[in-house]
């Protein structure tokens, strides 16, 4: 049993639904590529523009820087071309001319500049550094003139670039949720679709064991569950032919027991009429093949009404009957003598039944009330709201409460009557024919103990909707009495 | 003088244990083992005495029971039982159908299969009672006579068919349940089964009826049973 252990066992792991688990297993992998296309897409961009930002900027610096080296001959000149660039590229300069600061900015001084940078550029390398100015992104680029004995410096304000960066940021986060929550809404539509025929397979096996033994899959919905569906129905045709089987076997076996059974009944009854004739010996052999034929006769009609019950053929021929008038019929139909206790309000209300299996329902009671405990002692017929209870009570031994339910099922007599089997000489399939008759008719029946001593078995069978018999002619002749299933 | 019956059964065995056992019960059988033997048996005892009721087993090689109950049936009225090995509506209905007054299921009490002999035969012997012509519409009916006509033309209806009539004719307007026809019609108490009635008023309708498919003779009273309506 390793398989089945091992569902049982990575069921109990996996709390979450199947469902859920695709749904947030769509949901992470779209997050995850989202985010990580974001994160590519931003600093790839993001260098690309900082990349072009800075040489676009060096470029002017170096022009810059070209401008003001003529300018250079007088304090006064080359501060006036500083405020000139300064005008012209919206930037800040600074310069550093013969090693003292010519500083035209309050906000710029020798002392913002970032010191590596200023360093580097003031021994002659050209250099530039990204740096924050009173809180805003900006490059200072440092562009030596070595021929004037000075250092030129000017910063170029990134607020701009920072901006658009943030901005390409802000859409990438936005399209990274949007993705996740459209992967999870496609997580979750996958699911539901991949799990439909999951779905049409739980609900095969329902109806299935409900009884409706034709129901099939259909296998050309979905290719890659062709073969689960066909195996399905493959194991479902198994199954039926073998239930068929088996319900077509006791029917023939009871049909093939019937000739013989008949010319068993037919030679039993020519030696019964000359049992005067016989010597003792020979009369009480013949009491035993008698009692024995007449229980095989009626255990192998029994067994061909319970197997018709199984296989779903038996008739069902309902009509309106009189409450009164049926239960009457029926007991008075078992010969035996036993009072009846039903009040007239009931006796007129109708019930739709099979009036021959209602027959059989209170001849295998009396039946087994006589066997069991000495005979019925009464038969009470009570309405509730909108069911009748037919009860037949006894005043036998009474059933335990414990096998009150399974002596209505097949060949399981009460322990009470297993001492007295043979004398008693049931087929064992009585009550539970009971329980099946009962069923059809959408009815309940049961067992219990009456507070006098004995037993009450109960049929509960639904009230018909129609107060009374309307006569109305049937112009095409078939009526609910000539209907059959 | 004894009851001649013919029964019709493949079974060796069974045939010989049921003649031994209604032997017992007064009858006088003959026995046939097919359908061809019956019917050759029937035409033969027809010119001298003929049967007086025939058992007829469903279940027989060659010609089966439906068959040879439809063949006896075009030229006699004579009382048939039929015996079936199962209970379901089809064998039984299509036995009567074929024109079976009544059945028995196997196996069955010799009993019982002679309480219903008893039964058809006393019936067939006291059909001649009622007196009057009754007529209802183009249907009349000639009871003492034994003839049904209609709209001049006599019909053919066997001894059950012809009862059911009688029965529902002499209680014109009155609605007899499918258990008071069994009472008067079959002479059974107990034992009948409501489905004799329904397929005989089928049989019955096909037969008096101007258009069987809509009565206006012998009509359904939903739940309650039969009436017949001038």
């Amino acid at each position: 049993m390793w398989p089945w252990s091992r569902a049982v066992t990575r069921s109990r792991h996996s709390r979450l639904g199947l469902r859920t688990r695709v749904t947030i297993t769509f949901a992470l992998g779209a997050f995850t590529l989202s985010t990580a296309l974001g994160a590519i897409t931003y600093f790839t961009t993001r260098s690309s523009i900082l990349h072009q930002e800075n040489s676009a900027l060096a470029s002017e610096a170096y022009a810059n820087a070209d401008t003001l080296r003529p300018n250079l001959t007088s304090y006064t000149s080359a501060a006036d071309t500083l405020s000139n660039i300064d005008t012209v590229s919206g930037s800040e300069s600074f310069l550093v001319l013969d090693g003292s600061p010519i500083e035209i900015h309050f906000d710029l001084r020798q002392a913002n500049i970032p010191t590596a940078l200023f360093e580097l550029a003031t021994r002659g390398t050209p250099a530039s550094e990204t740096f924050r100015l009173d809180g805003v992104v900006s490059l200072a680029i440092g562009v030596p003139i070595p021929a004037d004995n000075a250092t030129y410096f000017e910063v170029f304000s990134l607020a701009q670039t920072a901006r658009t960066l943030q901005i390409i940021l802000a859409s990438l986060v936005v399209a990274g949720l949007v993705t996740t929550i459209a992967g999870t809404v496609l997580g979750r539509w996958a699911a539901a679709r991949a799990l439909r025929p999951l779905r049409d397979v739980s609900e095969a096996a329902l109806a299935i064991a409900s009884g409706r033994l034709d129901t099939r899959l259909q296998t050309d919905d979905v290719r890659d569950l062709a073969l689960l569906a066909s195996s399905f129905n493959r194991m479902v045709d198994r199954l039926q032919q073998r239930i068929e089987r088996d319900a077509r076997f006791t029917s023939d076996v009871s049909h093939e027991l019937r000739s013989p059974l008949t010319t068993l009944a037919a030679s039993l009854s020519v030696l019964e009429s000359r049992r005067d004739e016989l010597p003792d010996r020979s009369k009480q052999a013949l009491d035993l093949l008698a009692a024995e034929i007449r229980r095989f006769q009626r255990m192998v009609g029994d067994l061909l009404e319970i197997s018709r019950l199984d296989a779903g053929s038996a008739d069902f021929d309902t009509a309106l009957v009189e409450v009164g008038s049926l239960v009457r019929n029926a007991v008075a139909s078992t010969r035996a003598v036993v009072p009846i206790d039903i009040s007239t309000a009931v006796a007129s209300r109708l019930l739709l039944v099979d009036k021959r299996r209602f027959e059989r329902i209170m001849a295998n009671l009396i039946e087994n009330a006589s066997r069991y405990a000495g005979g019925a002692t009464r038969v009470a017929v009570v309405q509730r709201d909108d069911v009748v209870r037919v009860s037949v009570e006894d005043e036998g031994p009474g059933v335990r409460a414990e096998e009150r339910t399974r002596i209505f099922e097949r060949f399981a007599r009460g322990s009470v009557a297993a001492g007295s089997r043979g004398a008693g000489g049931g087929t064992g399939l009585g009550l539970a024919l009971v329980a099946e008759h009962v069923k059809l008719h959408g009815g309940k029946v049961w067992a219990e103990g009456r507070p006098a001593g004995g037993a009450r078995f109960v049929v509960e069978l639904p009230l018909s909707d129609e107060l009374s018999i309307t006569a109305e002619h049937d112009a095409a002749g078939v009526t609910a009495g000539e209907r059959r299933g | 003088m004894p009851s001649h019956i013919l029964l019709v059964e493949d079974d060796e065995r069974i045939r010989t244990s049921m003649r031994l056992a209604l032997e017992d019960e007064g009858y006088e059988l003959a026995e046939a083992a097919s359908g061809e033997e019956a019917l050759e048996l029937a035409a033969q005892a027809a010119a001298g005495q003929p049967f007086e009721l025939l058992i007829i087993d469903i279940m027989l090689p060659g010609m089966d029971g439906f068959a040879c109950c439809r063949e006896l049936r075009r030229h006699s009225a004579v009382p048939i039982i039929m015996v079936t090995a199962r209970t379901d509506t089809h064998d039984v209905v299509a036995g009567l159908e074929a024109g079976a007054d009544d059945y028995v299921t196997k196996p069955f009490e010799p009993k019982e299969l002679a309480a219903r002999i008893r039964a058809l035969l006393r019936r067939a012997r006291a059909t001649d009672g009622t007196t009057a012509s009754l007529t209802f519409g183009e249907l009349e009916i000639l009871p003492e006579a034994g003839v049904v006509r209609l709209a001049g033309a006599e019909v053919h209806l066997t001894r059950t068919e012809f009862l059911l009539l009688c029965e529902l004719a002499a209680n014109v307007g009155k609605v007899l349940s499918r258990e008071q026809l069994l009472e008067r019609v079959w002479s059974y108490d107990y034992f009948g089964d409501g489905r004799l009635v329904d397929v005989h008023v089928r049989r019955l309708r096909t037969k008096v009826e101007p258009d069987p498919a809509n009565p206006r003779h012998v009509l359904t009273v939903r739940g309650l049973g039969y009436k017949l309506t001038p």
